[in-house]
């Protein structure tokens, strides 16, 4: 029992993560309506920031993340202004090939400056909680409180704000939110800077229970793809649930079935998923 | 008000508007007929900024608003309730109405003033306010996107094609809260093909083939006009 019960933890940190990522990737897909390839490239530059912040210059691991959220969503607008808003009336092909090209740039410019070697972040917080036979690191509960106190602030401010409201109506209906004088620009920049500053986040989050490198963003972005197409493209509440499960199959897959296959499980979960529902989880019927 | 010299407007190379030219003063009720195809929702595109003109001037108020984003229209008082209404159809109506207020999100007692005259105008929405828009019928969806056009404050309110797909009793509703919007004040354009209910509340009337305006006259003249009778009334 306390096994499983220390596996639904693990569940919920890597859940929690992958939700982050996942949400970013689908808010940006509501504006752009292609899949931003370059997302995961974003996360691992947050990553690196926030390393850079915290071990090479000392800082503070939560000033570290500040840092990293506010230069990859600065990163994350300017990709936008510089390649996807000149793209705005090609075909989505061009979107999605540039998406690439940024992806490749970023992990080359890293590589450059840092080499291809594994780094890690120290955590701050090394204490480890004990109730009974748990084990609780203060790092993991400190990522599941984290994003889902981030995850909820989001939900709040994109229900409640007029400002939040706008990238919604953008989503749900481009036109009519040009009719009722939503500039397109200002949306577009705010869903990218705030997409750019999840995945920022989320890596600055994980970093320490785990290794910074070059192409640390590969297997978060191909699963955040997997949770978004679960949950729905474009749904927040599916990219929330999708990331969930994600991180539930393989922290129990991994332990139950094999640990050396537990990246596949997340496809195999994919495949069945699609092939019962293929619309999604959570994609709305009013359309 | 609003006021069109020789606009042109392409998709591509085919000229969807070719040489509008065209006014709407203050207070009136100018309905603009004509079959599918005709260019109605260009020309209405072309005036709210979502298309840029190919040649020719717009002005509002004798402000040039030529190429203008359409945010910028919004702004200047120029609003449009689009054919297929263009709602948000997975939010409550509530949340559709404040954001037709989008451009005076800042003037928050004068939103809530302009919603509750809304809501009074159109009173099944307000027992709707909390379902997702997408779930009303065509009749109350159509007043969901008169209701959002009005909380933008329109000085200008064009309204494309509001009667079709619906119920010959919900289209008498809706031209009647047309009709009465005009008289607190509000100057119309209207698109129709429903052109005996449109031309019986308006003041003046255009007619709009293959991008061109082939006919201009005041109600009286439109109604009287055989060519117009034969082609949009049927009789």
């Amino acid at each position: 029992m306390e096994q499983f019960i220390q596996q639904i933890l693990n569940g919920l940190t890597l859940g929690s993560i992958y939700g982050l990522v996942a949400l970013g990737l689908t808010l940006v897909y509501g504006i752009l309506h292609v899949p931003n390839f370059a997302h995961g490239a974003l996360y691992m530059v947050g990553a690196y920031v926030c390393y850079f912040a915290m071990v090479e210059l000392g800082l503070n691991y939560w000033v570290a993340m500040a840092a990293a959220a506010a230069v990859v969503a600065l990163l994350s607008v300017l990709c936008e202004r510089l390649v996807f808003h000149p793209l705005r009336h090609a075909p989505p092909i061009h979107d999605k090939i540039a998406a690439i090209g940024i992806l490749l740039f970023l992990e080359a410019v890293v590589q450059m400056h840092w080499g291809a070697d594994f780094r890690r972040i120290p955590t701050p917080y090394t204490e480890i909680l004990r109730l009974g036979e748990l084990t609780l690191p203060a790092q993991r509960l400190l990522i599941i409180g984290g994003a889902f106190a981030l995850m909820g602030a989001l939900h709040l401010y994109l229900k409640k704000t007029m400002t939040g409201l706008t990238i919604i109506a953008m989503a749900q209906n481009r036109e009519g939110a040009f009719l009722v004088g939503i500039d397109a620009n200002r949306v577009a920049m705010m869903t990218f800077a705030i997409a750019g500053a999840l995945a920022a986040i989320a890596a600055s989050l994980f970093a320490p229970i785990n290794l910074v490198y070059p192409a640390m963003g590969h297997l978060v972005l191909l699963k955040a793809f997997v949770i978004i197409i679960l949950g729905g493209m474009g749904s927040i509440p599916g990219a929330i649930i999708g990331g969930l499960i994600i991180g539930f199959a393989e922290a129990l897959g991994g332990f139950y079935i094999s640990s050396t296959y537990k990246d596949v499980i997340a496809f195999v979960l994919l495949v069945v998923i699609l092939s019962i529902k293929p619309t999604g989880l959570f994609t709305k019927g009013v359309r | 008000m609003l006021k069109l010299e020789g606009v042109d407007a392409k998709y591509d190379s085919f000229k969807a508007l070719d040489g509008i030219s065209m006014s709407v003063e203050p207070g009136e009720l100018v309905v603009l007929l004509g079959a599918n195809g005709a260019g109605k929702t260009t020309l209405f595109n072309t005036i709210s900024g979502l298309m840029k003109p190919a040649a020719g001037r717009i002005t509002i108020d004798g402000k040039d608003v030529t190429g203008r984003k359409p945010s910028a229209l919004v702004a200047a008082g120029v609003v449009q309730c689009p054919e297929g209404r263009k709602l948000f159809p997975g939010m409550s109506v509530l949340k559709n109405l404040r954001l037709g207020g989008y451009v005076h999100r800042r003037d928050r007692a004068g939103m809530n003033r302009t919603l509750e005259q809304v809501l009074a105008m159109f009173p099944i929405l307000d027992e709707k306010k909390d379902e997702p828009a997408g779930s009303l019928s065509g009749g109350q969806q159509q007043m969901v996107a008169v209701g959002r056009a009005l909380m933008g404050r329109p000085k200008l309110l064009m309204l494309d094609e509001p009667s079709l797909g619906l119920a010959p009793l919900v289209v008498k509703q809706v031209f009647e809260r047309v009709e009465q919007i005009n008289a607190e004040g509000t100057t119309i354009l209207l698109a129709e093909q429903n052109a005996y209910a449109a031309l019986k509340i308006a003041n003046r009337a255009y007619v709009i083939e293959n991008g061109r305006l082939t006919m201009q006259g005041d109600r009286e003249e439109m109604l009287g006009n055989e060519a117009v009778r034969k082609a949009y009334i049927g009789a």
